[in-house]
């Protein structure tokens, strides 16, 4: 029987193979290669595309070269959006490897934030960390840490060090012995069809009679169309890294196993693929 | 608490850098995107003082959104900001227009203070202001007003505080409260 704690490392080195290409009318001295990157699903875009960066300004000259961007058939990757969220959000029922398309002109004022150097990253990162346990602990575990602690957070994120991470956020993951859980589950549920980037709501795990709630009941209060099916039919999936977790899943398992290194829940509503 | 869903309060007013001209304020309940905009931008007296003060890179236009965070339990403010010509002021503009009162606190911790984020319903990149050390100095002040029977909304408390940092200033009338508003309920 699979230990609990394998799903901690299945979810931390998930990986999705993804091509980049340059995009066409970017200007190069000789053409430029597509370049192939298994990326992690924990992490963040410009924290793992130094690489495909330095590979395609090889090709470029140095003033055509500003702040670089991705995008997907069209849309803009928000890059401060964990990567397994953006690939099930936009392209899970595609054909791998995930094509990626590469810009370094005409950045997207209106749509991505501006990424100019890792501490933007760190920064959204801890932020994410600390609203997660303001949710979870009111704020207490994360205020009792030492600023090296939070800093062994990010730099276990950074360099894929899953004990080093797993050293601090076990401490997040804790809760009261009188409780059986979480004050409030963080999540954030995504739906690509929607105008509003994401829903989130307080929504505890526990109910009033001592019931673990399910993530079923979770989507029943704060997306109900997600689950309820249209003509008999279940026109939509409810994904988390890549997988379909059992309705009858309770939310705070979920929120403790497969939560993102930021603590939150990342949901995606999908369209089901027809064939 | 209420439940205020999916609105939020929004105000936009132009600033000529380095000469603030107060806005005539006019707040509106949002209940959908629509902003309502408003201009004072003072008319020049002579040509001579028009040139160099108003051509339109040194006017900056500033919209403000009043949003809740369930997280927090705390207002927070987002903004963004913009010159007449579309470009959007980077953060380090930004940093650098913060009142000159709080540069100390913002050079202690800039990433603490202001970033840039997504705005959790339009999902456009603002600037907001750290909701995290809000209710320590919320809590300070409204202690203080309980003990001497002063009625407090606690709106304007927090905006009137954390407002000037970011150029959005209250004028005094904010201060004068219709006498149903200033119960103890509002705390």
């Amino acid at each position: 029987m699979t230990d609990d704690k394998d799903v901690l490392r299945d979810v931390w080195f998930g990986r999705i193979p993804t091509c980049f290409t340059l995009y066409q009318d970017e200007i190069t001295e000789r053409e430029a290669e597509p370049y192939y990157l298994l990326l992690p699903r924990i992490s963040y875009l410009t924290l793992v595309t130094d690489k495909v960066k330095k590979h395609f300004q090889k090709v470029m000259r140095q003033e055509e070269v500003s702040e670089i961007w991705f995008e997907y058939e069209g849309t803009p990757l928000k890059w401060h959006y964990p990567i397994g969220l953006l690939f099930d959000l936009h392209a899970s029922n595609t054909a791998l490897p995930w094509s990626i398309t590469v810009h370094f002109k005409n950045f997207p004022e209106k749509d991505l934030l501006h990424c100019h150097s890792k501490d933007v990253i760190e920064a959204h990162f801890m932020a994410c960390i600390k609203e997660a346990d303001a949710l979870k602990h009111k704020s207490q575990v994360i205020n009792e840490m030492q600023k090296k602690d939070h800093k062994q957070l990010w730099m276990g994120l950074q360099n894929d060090k899953f004990e080093q991470f797993w050293a601090i956020n076990r401490k997040l993951m804790e809760y009261p012995p009188e409780d059986n859980g979480f004050r409030y589950i963080p999540f954030r549920i995504y739906q690509a069809t929607t105008e509003r980037p994401f829903i989130q709501k307080l929504f505890r795990p526990i109910a009033s009679g001592g019931q673990l709630h399910t993530l079923g009941d979770l989507l029943k209060e704060v997306c109900p169309s997600a689950i309820t099916p249209e003509d008999g039919e279940q026109k939509t999936q409810v994904m988390i890294h890549g997988i379909e977790p059992m309705l009858e899943t309770p939310i705070q398992w979920l929120s403790e196993h497969m939560s993102y290194p930021d603590n939150f829940l990342h949901i995606s509503i999908i369209p089901r693929p027809t064939d | 608490t209420q439940d205020l869903g999916d609105g939020y309060l929004s105000k936009t007013h132009f600033q000529v850098r380095n000469r603030h001209i107060p806005p005539d304020l006019k707040e509106k309940n949002n209940d959908n995107a629509e902003q309502m905009l408003f201009a004072h931008v003072e008319e020049p007296l002579d040509d001579s003082q028009a040139a160099g003060v108003c051509s339109t890179e040194e006017v900056v236009r500033y919209e403000y959104h009043v949003l809740y965070s369930s997280s927090y339990q705390v207002p927070v403010l987002y903004f963004r900001a913009c010159f007449l010509d579309g470009r959007p002021l980077t953060l380090d503009e930004i940093w650098g227009s913060v009142h000159a009162s709080y540069q100390d606190r913002l050079q202690e911790g800039p990433w603490d203070t202001i970033t840039q984020q997504e705005h959790p319903i339009l999902g456009q990149p603002f600037f907001v202001l750290h909701p995290c050390r809000t209710n320590e100095f919320i809590s300070a002040v409204l202690g203080g007003s309980q003990e001497h029977h002063r009625h407090t909304n606690y709106i304007i408390l927090w905006l009137s505080t954390v407002g000037p940092v970011v150029g959005l200033n209250l004028p005094l009338s904010y201060a004068k409260l219709a006498p149903e508003q200033s119960t103890d309920a509002d705390l």
